[in-house]
């Protein structure tokens, strides 16, 4: 079996999603046989040598020209392209100030913001098409197991399309919504994460984005039922939703 | 005159770029270049509510979530005026060591190790079947394991908020993690010995920097009360005007510029001020590594002693205490695998924050990367070699560069 030609590029993010394949301690051997990584900067001083790949993994989301560039040349160069991450698919945590940023690098850096060359922070579906979609922040290791295993034998994984309420149901779990009256946003977030905050008795923080099936109206409503006021409950949903919400709810 | 940029610097976590000068074939000058794109985390968390805090600051990075999350949510308890109760903060420290041991060893056996089997990444040496790279994943594996069951989550905790933890870890998942720790005892030493070895280094000068750490006794306390600056005691809330941010061109991190600087942060300096032996280590930067090594020895019997504390809690501990909101001002200061982070917050009457810094240890040590780069390769003149080496004497720094851009501005 031919190995996979894989590039994994970061940008703009906090290494999880990269931190992720590499916390699958257990797998790296198999990992490493299978794939083929011509370029991942974190794990090896490999340097790239500007071929084709099979596939680019690409966490974060792009605020430089530079990170923009090279997604660019990324995409050229790869069969396929999978999104790893809330950064990438929907901007993540990078998106949250929604204030003037000239401003805000202002107060952070002073003075030398002026030479600072940066945007406000945008998934990677604002600048090119995306093959696969790995969701989370973040991602779950058996997913990347799942994917790249698909991809090594000549195919494509099937990602549930379906809420965390399903996995949440079919581990038996209390529902924290409706019977504990906690601010739980599995109604309206992707599965593929078997659950696991509710599973510890946490509320689900919607980390993986939107399900395809979201109910926003719904699930808006529910967590004013609780007693959240418009605010809070535009901040939980918020926190993971990129810039949906802004033409949502204008 | 030529300028080498040696970019992107590899096996080590972000993005940076160093830059060598060199005059007739001589090194002249070095600047170390932080170029992570900025997130402006000091900035989005202006105006939000302290419980919306510590879930955001986590994903300042990965590696350094939990240590965040907690350094945040203890800054936000100070100026809440909060009291934690004790099973919590025990919970914390477990969590705070499983960071601890999970980046030490992704960093020895992951960045660090193919540099010195000679080899591009630990991917080739799992693929020829390397039983030190294998041992060392296990390592990993158990410290990510260890913050898992007491976190809730491997990466970006969920189990820590304001006030204290949400619940106590599953007794089975911790009476499993106690025999996995005893089990490690007989094997940890051995394995790390590579470490400690001053043969697996290139030469290097003396370590350059001001040792700056937590203030504490002997031994190995990520937690503290206020500062140690080579010894000398200082408050936490003077942390600024010690450090004497200021912006460097060309960089999206703060440089640490203090009168006493520069400084060093991470296991070296932790080490240094605790009166730890140093002989027979290795010279130079690359004793930090061999610090490591000994500091996981110390992780996991800690952390041995922390798991039986746990399990000796009752089921009907107290675990978060409670919040009362108001204006407030809070400061905590703990140690990050790779050294100093200090989270302080503003709050105003509605708990909001007004304010916020994050002082993080890769900022601090920025300044003596670019001086211990330029005094250990004065006499390489081989560009391939220069390049290769100054990049070992990043990795031996353990950066950790994304969070390293989350400075707040001082003046």
């Amino acid at each position: 079996m031919k190995r996979l030609r894989i590039a994994y590029e970061r940008f703009t993010s906090c290494s999880g999603c990269q931190l992720t394949l590499l916390n699958c301690e257990g797998e790296l051997a198999r990992l490493a046989a299978a794939c083929d990584f011509i370029s991942f900067s974190m794990a090896s001083s490999r340097a790239d040598d500007g071929g084709p790949l099979d596939l680019a993994l690409v966490e974060g989301s792009i605020s430089r020209p530079e990170e923009l560039g090279r997604l660019l040349e990324l995409r050229r160069r790869a069969g396929l392209l999978a999104a790893v991450g809330a950064c990438a698919l929907s901007g993540g945590v990078n998106v949250l100030d929604d204030r003037d940023r000239s401003l805000a690098c202002a107060r952070v850096y002073g003075d030398s913001a002026r030479q600072m060359n940066n945007f406000p922070p945008q998934p990677l579906k604002r600048f090119v098409k995306i093959d696969l979609e790995i969701a989370g922040c973040p991602p779950e290791e058996e997913e990347y197991l799942t994917t790249l295993g698909a991809l090594a034998r000549g195919g494509v994984a099937d990602l549930p399309p379906y809420a965390v309420c399903m996995e949440c149901r079919w581990r038996e779990n209390l529902c924290l919504l409706i019977e504990k009256k906690l601010p739980c946003l599995g109604p309206v977030t992707r599965a593929g994460c078997r659950a696991k905050c509710p599973s510890f008795g946490v509320v689900c923080e919607g980390c993986r984005g939107l399900a395809a099936e979201a109910n926003l109206e719904e699930g808006f409503r529910l967590l004013l039922e609780m007693g959240l006021s418009e605010r809070e409950v535009r901040a939980l949903i918020g926190r993971f939703a990129g810039r949906i919400l802004e033409n949502h709810w204008s | 005159m030529k300028t080498i940029g040696l970019e992107p610097l590899t096996r080590v976590e972000g993005h940076g770029r160093v830059e060598l000068d060199l005059d007739r074939g001589r090194l002249t000058a070095v600047r170390v270049a932080l170029i992570e794109s900025p997130r402006l985390f000091e900035s989005l968390v202006i105006g939000r509510s302290w419980q919306e805090i510590p879930a955001l600051v986590c994903r300042i990075c990965a590696i350094c979530s939990s240590v965040h999350r907690v350094a945040s949510a203890a800054a936000l308890e100070r100026a809440l005026g909060v009291s934690v109760p004790p099973a919590a903060r025990l919970v914390r420290e477990l969590l705070v060591l499983g960071g601890h041991i999970e980046s030490h060893a992704l960093h020895l056996f992951c960045l660090v190790l193919p540099d010195i089997l000679g080899v591009e990444s630990v991917m080739a040496l799992v693929a020829g079947g390397s039983a030190p790279a294998r041992e060392g994943l296990e390592l990993k594996r158990l410290g990510n394991r260890i913050q898992e069951i007491s976190g809730g989550r491997v990466i970006h905790p969920i189990n820590v908020e304001v006030g204290g933890i949400l619940r106590l870890p599953e007794r089975s998942r911790l009476q499993g993690l106690a025999e996995e720790l005893e089990a490690w005892e007989g094997r940890i030493v051995d394995l790390l010995a590579v470490f400690a070895r001053p043969q697996s280094y290139p030469p290097s000068s003396g370590a350059i920097g001001v040792p700056l750490s937590v203030s504490g006794g002997e031994g190995l306390h990520l937690f503290g009360q206020g500062l140690s600056l080579s010894g000398r005691m200082i408050a936490s809330a003077e942390y600024r005007e010690l450090l004497g941010e200021e912006a460097q061109p060309g960089s999206h991190a703060k440089s640490s510029r203090g009168s006493a600087g520069p400084f060093l942060t991470g296991a070296l300096a932790r080490l240094r001020n605790s009166g730890g032996e140093e002989r027979g280590l290795p010279f130079g930067i690359f004793a930090n590594n061999a610090a490591q090594a000994m500091e996981l020895v110390e992780a996991l019997r800690r952390a041995r002693g922390l798991t039986r504390e746990i399990l000796a809690l009752g089921e009907d501990e107290p675990l978060r205490g409670e919040v009362r909101v108001g204006a407030g001002v809070g400061t905590e200061v703990i140690e990050a695998p790779r050294g100093l982070l200090v989270h302080h917050y503003v709050l105003d009457d509605g708990g909001r924050v007004a304010r916020a810094d994050i002082v993080t240890p890769t900022a601090i040590n920025q300044e003596a990367m670019a001086a211990q780069i330029l005094a250990d390769l004065q006499e390489v003149t081989d560009e391939a070699l220069l390049a290769s080496r100054a990049e070992q004497i990043v990795r031996a720094f353990d950066p950790c560069i994304s969070c390293a851009v989350h400075l707040v501005r001082i003046r």
